[in-house]
């Protein structure tokens, strides 16, 4: 049996007449055209993802509100909390520039593509982070609520509403809404990272798998 | 300075063009995603000029961005409208210049090749380049033995393709 491949690969290399031809203009044009590759697109997502739940803390700190917000007994853990919170967030940043730069085209191509994905994992350990500080802030606020009054009466309108109701019943309720408000809010953002980078990454994740099946 | 690597890169890339037009037609189905897609690579290929040390030949060099680029690092096009019967002007093939039968069966070949995935079509691609197995296998990542072995399998798959 003739082989199909070294017959198509003559006719391969007789093709080259028929190609498009492209000017040095046109050539010239490109190269000051911007990259949308899903590298770009990783990192401008985890800019993102680095600044905006930063900038909603700094937005929510910054009112009024919060200043006036006395934390009681939490005060001291919740700084210590947020110091830890801060060095974490700027290991990730220090993390991610260095997986970043680590991205080279010239690699081969299982190689360029391990290193996205440990790149994109890099990402995922923070959203993973971002998630359970979202979750452990809610908690605090719960566990504040039991072991300090005042944190809840702090609340605009708390102390109008505890002259109607049982402080014990709005305690409980208060507990509720923080809670179901954390889990939703944490699954809101989980859903939408996962499914970016699903969208993102799924190319990328079929070839990876290929090249390594090769080699077992 | 700038200028002068510019003018240096555009050259060599408009010599040199044909390679990513044919990575280009092997991973795109319409002339949009075409264009799309040499536009990427000549993106990747200017951010990596500078590290080109010209240690190898640019055409060398260029096979592994272009592939790079088509396999990993571009996102499908959006746009997917079908301006006309993209494959038939590409690939296309002087009746005269082949007897019936030989053209027929090369049409078949080629629709085959791009039913193929990604990282076989790679591999084909570098083949019909007339790349050598160690240049194959240091483009992909992979072993000698088992770009050989890969191979092997395409030739069966394309087989089965071409003779159901």
């Amino acid at each position: 049996m003739m082989d199909e491949l070294e017959l198509l690969k003559k006719d391969w290399q007789k093709k080259e007449e028929h190609l498009p031809k492209l000017s040095y203009d046109a050539i010239h044009k490109m190269t000051w055209k911007k990259s949308s590759s899903i590298v770009k697109w990783i990192l401008i997502i985890s800019v993102l993802e680095l600044v905006l739940p930063n900038l909603l803390l700094l937005l929510f700190v910054g009112t009024e509100d919060w200043s006036n917000t006395n934390l009681g007994l939490m005060k001291n853990y919740y700084l210590a909390f947020n110091v830890l919170y801060y060095v974490v967030v700027l290991y990730f940043i220090y993390q991610f520039y260095k997986r970043y730069r680590e991205i080279s085209v010239l690699d081969d191509s299982k190689n360029l593509m391990r290193k996205i994905i440990k790149t994109r994992k890099t990402v995922k350990n923070y959203v993973i982070f971002c998630l359970a500080t979202i979750l452990i802030s809610f908690a605090f606020y719960i566990i504040g609520f039991y072991i300090d009054e005042s944190i809840l009466l702090n609340f605009k309108g708390i102390v109008e509403k505890a002259k109607e109701v049982p402080l014990e019943k709005i305690k409980i309720t208060a507990v509720w809404i923080f809670a179901l408000a954390g889990i939703l809010f944490a699954l809101f953002m989980g859903g939408v990272y996962f499914l970016l980078y699903g969208l993102l990454l799924r190319k990328l994740k079929v070839n990876y798998t290929e090249l390594k099946r090769l080699e077992v | 300075m700038n200028k002068q690597l510019e003018h240096q890169f555009v050259t060599e890339l408009e010599n040199n063009q044909n390679i990513v037009h044919k990575v280009c037609t092997l991973y795109t189905n319409n002339r949009d995603a075409h264009n799309d897609l040499f536009q990427e690579i000549t993106i990747q290929l200017w951010k990596a000029y500078p590290k080109f040390r010209g240690d190898s030949k640019f055409s060398t060099w260029m096979y592994r961005v272009a592939l790079n680029t088509a396999i990993t690092l571009y996102r499908k096009s959006k746009r997917r409208i079908k301006t006309q019967d993209y494959e038939s002007v590409i690939f296309k093939i002087k009746a005269d210049e082949y007897d019936e039968t030989e053209e027929e069966q090369l049409k078949l070949m080629y629709k085959a090749v791009k039913q193929l995935n990604d990282i076989d079509k790679a591999l084909v691609f570098l083949y019909l380049e007339d790349k050598n197995y160690a240049e194959i296998s240091e483009t992909l990542g992979i072993s000698e033995v088992n770009a050989r072995v890969k191979m092997n399998r395409i030739k069966i798959k394309l087989r089965t393709i071409l003779n159901p």
